[in-house]
């Protein structure tokens, strides 16, 4: 169907996996479920797969923990998506409690047995919460996260701390005061960020599922980058409480995975009002999955009537021509499904970046004044009070992150906050109006995640607009508080085996229901584009 | 206007995409056109540190500066819109959900505590305020 597309060589990338791994596939083929062949079909659920092998005792939940940290840790030296990672013992345990718990007929949770890898950024209690900064280098924050704690109540298991761009500022890791994330595509190339290292975790299959944050493309982009699906929510669909805040009106905690309904599962499960967070919604959670049709049971034009409008200022001049040609190719794949597909242009779309760039750097300039060394974070010893806030903050803060504070407070100062931070506050408006009007006459807008393919590590140099340019496809969408899903949907041609292009589909407030149904249907009837890197394909079904 | 004003401070080589760079003249030259147009001073850069609480070393002074100057002027296009009769968002539509105003006492203090960097109890421990003006 999409003859257009490249599709991934299967043989591996240069770097070879130890035999152990491959020794890992025999076994666990035999004990995962597998009903279909590997190189065709479209992703099944794992969260799903493994409820299933778990309560059938086909698989021990400590077995499946087991195999996939051999995975993560025969890869992480490769990709280093994870800034802590517990011993495997907190792990296994927990593993055990879930196996005693099934074994005793208990009820186990829609999480049960699922490793989960959670962004840096968001607090959890038994382990460091750095954000990717050197000022929190070592931090335990006293409390887990709402998205943290509803995840574990539902049984699922945090197989560690990923990687990021410090606080949330940039979009390649690059920024993370400890390491780069490598893409598990190409390790030469970058994952996207700043949620870089948990879109490559999701990727390798070092974990099942991951959580991200997504203030202007965060989730997005790398999961585009990284050819996993990413799900950013609707403002004030998951709590926030716990969420190192970056800009509070933009900021969004969003899921990964390797699949639709993985995504989905994950969402529902910490989606819902927090009393902790002011700005979480009271609409009610509703059961994402029960709207999901069966691949088998799909009529020959599952999407018949539903309109797509391609937005056109993300496939015209400055974006690649692999990426358009992608999406141009998944456009005529709704077309083939049923879909009526047109091009709809949004007015002042080429606004939305700059107002983004201007609320995000003031509200940062004032959320990231909290880290000044005094209750919490590495302290610099001083004499007086004014050098210890400027020295901790000197010496702990990464330069991104001082220029963007910077820029912020020049912003927001007397006498330019009309000119600056006020202005951009109505550009929202006119964005938000804009969207509203184009979901008016359409069900889902689409678009690409991001104007490129995955970037070479150091590619971006000291540029500073050309990275943020980049991020034109992803910041409207929060600007609006829309909810905006991201799914593989091709390739473009390069060494070793390809790199993928993610597809953005956007649709109106709370309405994650809709785009998870349409894109569970466009994943399961995409032929011949398997989303799995090679440096893990030995090891996966 | 040559184009070693319009790129000072940023080698043509360093961008990343040959049509990315099309987009961004165009920005950089809007920018500058509507940074002439208003009375906006630029930004002080050791000022600005001064008021962010940050203290920047002369180096990085001089690396910040052209850069937080060209995003600085790029935000000038938003100057030139017309913007008459808009109501600014604060945010997205949400519903006012604030709970009720009774206090509760947080049950880790213990691990509050344990992360302050220099702490004798009940206090935590700063030094000395200079008096400067």
């Amino acid at each position: 169907m999409l003859s257009t597309l490249q599709t991934p060589r299967s043989s591996l990338s240069r770097f070879t996996l130890p035999s152990t791994i491959t020794t890992l596939a025999s076994n666990s083929q035999s004990t995962l479920t597998t009903t279909q062949s590997p190189t065709t079909s479209p992703p099944q659920s794992q969260i799903l797969s493994i409820r299933h092998s778990l309560l059938t005792r086909n698989l021990s939940a400590v077995d499946l923990a087991r195999s996939y940290l051999t995975r993560l840790r025969l890869t992480e030296p490769h990709l280093r998506s994870f800034l802590h990672i517990p011993d495997d013992q907190t792990i296994i345990s927990q593993a055990n409690d879930l196996d005693r718990r099934i074994a005793a007929g208990k009820d186990v949770g829609p999480l049960a047995g699922v490793l989960v890898a959670v962004k840096d950024n968001i607090c959890t209690a038994d382990m460091p919460s750095t954000g990717g900064s050197r000022i929190l280098q070592n931090y335990r924050p006293p409390f887990d996260a709402t998205a943290v704690k509803k995840l574990k109540e539902l049984g699922g298991i945090v197989v560690g701390k990923t990687n990021m761009d410090e606080f949330g500022m940039g979009s390649t890791t690059e920024a993370s005061a400890f390491q780069v994330t490598a893409n598990p595509w190409d390790v030469s190339r970058v994952p996207g960020g700043s949620s870089g290292g948990s879109a490559a975790a999701v990727s390798a299959r070092q974990c099942v599922v991951s959580l991200g944050s997504d203030t202007g493309g965060s989730v997005r982009q790398p999961a585009s980058f990284c050819g996993v699906v990413g799900l950013k929510p609707t403002y004030g669909r998951v709590s926030r409480f716990g969420l190192m805040a970056y800009a509070s009106s933009l900021d969004a905690i969003g899921c990964f995975g390797s699949s639709v309904a993985d995504t989905g599962i994950l969402l529902h499960a910490i989606a819902g009002h927090d009393r902790f967070d002011a700005t979480s919604s009271k609409q009610e959670v509703p059961n994402f999955l029960s709207h999901f049709d069966s691949a088998s049971s799909l009529e020959s034009k599952p999407l018949k009537g539903l309109r797509v409008g391609l937005i056109r200022e993300t496939i015209e001049d400055g974006v690649d021509a692999g990426v358009v040609s992608a999406i141009r190719a998944a456009a005529s794949h709704f077309e083939e499904l049923g879909c009526s597909v047109n091009e709809v242009s949004l007015p002042s779309f080429s606004l939305g970046l700059p107002a983004y760039y201007v609320l995000a750097l003031s509200e940062s300039s004032s959320n990231l004044s909290r880290y000044d060394g005094i209750r919490y974070g590495n302290q610099v010893h001083a004499d007086e009070l004014d050098s210890l806030y400027g020295d901790s903050r000197a010496k702990g803060l990464g330069s991104e992150v001082k220029m963007r504070i910077l820029m912020g407070t020049y912003a927001l100062s007397a006498g330019y906050y009309d000119a600056y931070y006020k202005r951009a506050q109505q550009v929202r408006t006119i964005i938000r109006n804009s969207f509203k009007e184009a979901l008016d006459q359409y069900d889902i807008l689409i678009s690409p995640a991001a104007p490129s393919v995955a970037y070479k590590i150091g590619e971006k140099k000291n540029d500073p607009l050309a990275m943020y340019a980049g991020d034109i496809m992803t910041v409207n969408v929060n600007l609006a508080g829309l909810p905006a899903l991201v799914l593989p949907c091709g390739f473009v041609d390069s060494e070793p085996a390809g790199l993928p292009v993610g597809l953005q589909m956007i649709g109106a407030a709370f309405d994650e229901g809709e785009l998870l149904r349409v894109g569970h249907i466009f994943e399961q009837t995409l032929e011949n584009c398997r989303f799995v890197p090679p440096l893990v394909a030995d090891s996966v079904e | 206007m040559s184009s070693k004003v319009l790129f000072r401070g940023t080698p043509l080589t360093t961008l990343w995409n040959p049509k990315i760079q099309h987009k961004l003249l165009q920005f950089r030259r809007l920018s500058s056109k509507t940074t002439n147009c208003c009375s906006l001073q630029p930004p002080n850069v050791s000022h600005l540190a001064k008021t962010a609480h940050i203290s920047l070393t002369p180096t990085e002074v001089e690396e910040f500066g052209p850069k937080i100057q060209q995003v600085i002027g790029w935000f000038g296009q938003l100057q030139g819109v017309d913007l008459q009769r808009i109501e600014p968002s604060i945010r997205a539509d949400t519903e006012n959900n604030l709970r009720d105003n009774t206090p509760e006492t947080f049950d880790q203090r213990d691990a509050i505590i344990a992360s302050v960097p220099s702490y004798e109890e009940p206090y935590i421990k700063v030094p000395k305020v200079l008096n400067v003006d």
